[in-house]
């Protein structure tokens, strides 16, 4: 998992291979990955992504929260026909989080095998491949254990 | 926005929609063609602006479309992209440019071809730059998952959203200017290739190529050009959609309520005085939330206005009279200006085959925008115009 844009030996500029450092957070410590919320210090709103200005206040700064592991799979969709280069079947979903924040992911697991209002919880898998063939890492969903 | 003066559809113009060899160039370039000789324009000197709907097919369409009708030096040549919601947004901007005395006539056009350069068996996309197009957001994803919550919701069938490419199939069989029309039965529908969980190929509108283009003036000039069938327009509405990643009801549609309640207050004209309608039906679950979000029936009350008959003939209001994108095809950037022009001709009662009877004298359009993560559209633009002779 590379910083984006990282560089090899003859100055070859490589594609990325995770995504992205602002958005997902997975420790080196072996602890649980999760989600980076950002709350604006200005007047309080949280939002996912990360924004460059606060769109409420145009607050410029902001402090990272931790956002919930589980969430409620509020719809989500078996996809057959997807973008180009991607290979088919995947799932994409939205996910409701706790924090009253809604995050649109892929998710992890067998088409057909999803229902609204399924708790998910977060993994980090495999997304798509870049441009140089190798995986990106990012987030995901996946039904939650018991 | 409120009209400063009163706006007139002079003429209209479309093409055939579907697969064409002809670029976006020569469709657009035919539909304005036929939108001047319908308005009595007979000269380049006439029309004073000119605002081109374009999404995929470069830089400079609009100068490239107008090169051949003598329009280039003589007039600006604007062009705009708002995804699904260009051609709608041209045909806007020229409205607003009459309204405001700028002009006392300028033209709208969208076109568009898709199918010369785009790879098959994949779906469209919204901008790569967006977060969720990186983790493989597709537009038919995103219809789709309104329709899986929508029919966890209401308990209603695959088989039910069918019944709205039945219809529309059905009012285009002699609309010369549809692609894919006539019988079709609810099975077929069902059964054809899955594209995105519930959505069937046959539920989602084709890839297609066309234009559209549409003529508007001022009252001395419709006076001028001798125009027997003036059309006013009621009211024309462009909106952005609403940014916020929170929890929200996929079932109903913001920005279509919005932009609905918005042209509604401007024309002064509510749901129930609407004859016709041409919406964004780009795939089945679509139009049956639209009559919802546009106030044709009660929220959740969509299947039962559809399987009532109430939004085809006969009914409170008919919807996709020349068969929506689901017949027609949906070029991106022409479809909006597409449904004005096919909207007037509906209300001056040429549409031998496919008139609706009796002739509707108020027809609504509506054509939403792109993907953007956060909004459920990132545009939408609706017209409503009325027959005035």
């Amino acid at each position: 998992m590379g910083d984006p844009k990282e560089r090899k030996d003859g100055g070859k500029e490589l594609d990325i291979t995770f995504f992205h450092r602002d958005l997902l957070e997975v420790p080196e410590d072996g602890t649980l990955p999760y989600l980076k919320g950002y709350r604006c210090i200005k007047c309080g709103q949280l939002d996912f992504p990360k924004m460059d200005l606060c769109p409420n206040c145009w607050g410029e700064e902001f402090e990272s929260v931790a956002l919930s592991r589980k969430g409620k799979l509020y719809s989500y969709a078996d996809i057959y026909v997807g973008q180009p280069g991607m290979k088919t079947p995947y799932i994409i979903g939205y996910i409701d989080l706790p924090e009253n924040i809604r995050i649109f992911s892929m998710l992890e697991g067998t088409v057909g095998s999803f229902r609204c209002d399924d708790d998910v919880e977060l993994t980090v898998e495999p997304i798509r491949l870049n441009k140089d063939g190798s995986p990106i890492i990012s987030y995901k969903f996946k039904k939650a254990s018991a | 926005m409120k009209l400063q003066r009163d706006v007139y559809i002079a003429g209209v113009g479309e093409t055939v929609f579907g697969k064409s060899k002809k670029d976006f160039d020569a469709l657009g370039r035919e539909a304005a063609y036929q939108a001047l000789k319908n308005s009595n324009i007979d000269r380049p000197e006439i029309v004073q602006s000119a605002y081109v709907g374009n999404a995929q097919n470069g830089i400079v369409t609009g100068q490239t479309i107008f090169k051949d009708l003598g329009f280039v030096g003589k007039i600006p040549i604007i062009n705009v992209e708002s995804a699904c919601s260009s051609g709608g947004m041209a045909v806007h901007l020229a409205i607003k440019d009459v309204a405001c005395g700028l002009t006392e006539a300028s033209i709208g056009v969208g076109a568009e071809n898709l199918t010369l350069r785009r790879e098959t068996g994949t779906a469209a996309m919204p901008a790569m730059n967006d977060i969720e197009t990186m983790h493989g957001a597709v537009m038919t994803g995103k219809y789709s998952m309104r329709a899986t919550r929508y029919l966890y919701e209401t308990g209603a069938t695959i088989e039910d959203l069918a019944l709205v490419t039945v219809k529309n199939r059905k009012h285009a069989t002699n609309n010369p200017h549809a692609w894919f029309k006539g019988k079709i039965s609810v099975e077929e529908v069902v059964n054809s290739r899955m594209i995105a969980y519930p959505l069937t190929l046959h539920q989602c509108c084709p890839v297609a190529d066309g234009a559209g283009a549409v003529v508007v003036c001022s009252k001395d000039m419709v006076n001028k050009l001798g125009i027997e069938k003036p059309i006013k327009v009621a009211g024309t509405v462009v909106t952005s959609g609403p940014y916020h990643n929170r929890p929200r009801d996929i079932t109903g549609d913001d920005i279509t309520e919005m932009t609905s309640i918005l042209l509604y207050e401007e024309s002064g004209i509510g749901p129930e005085d609407v004859d016709i309608v041409e919406l964004h039906d780009a795939f089945t679950i679509a139009e049956l939330l639209y009559y919802e979000c546009m106030h044709f029936c009660k929220k959740g009350e969509g299947l039962k206005f559809l399987r009532d008959g109430q939004s085809t003939y006969g009914g409170k209001c008919v919807f996709s009279a020349r068969g929506g994108m689901l017949s027609c095809g949906h070029p991106i950037g022409a479809t909006g200006a597409a449904q004005v022009a096919a909207n007037a001709k509906q209300l001056r009662g040429e549409c031998k085959g496919y008139q609706v009877e009796p002739i509707p004298k108020v027809a609504m359009s509506h054509v939403t925008g792109g993907g953007l993560s956060g909004t459920e559209h990132a545009a939408c633009t609706m017209h409503m115009i009325v027959a005035d002779w």
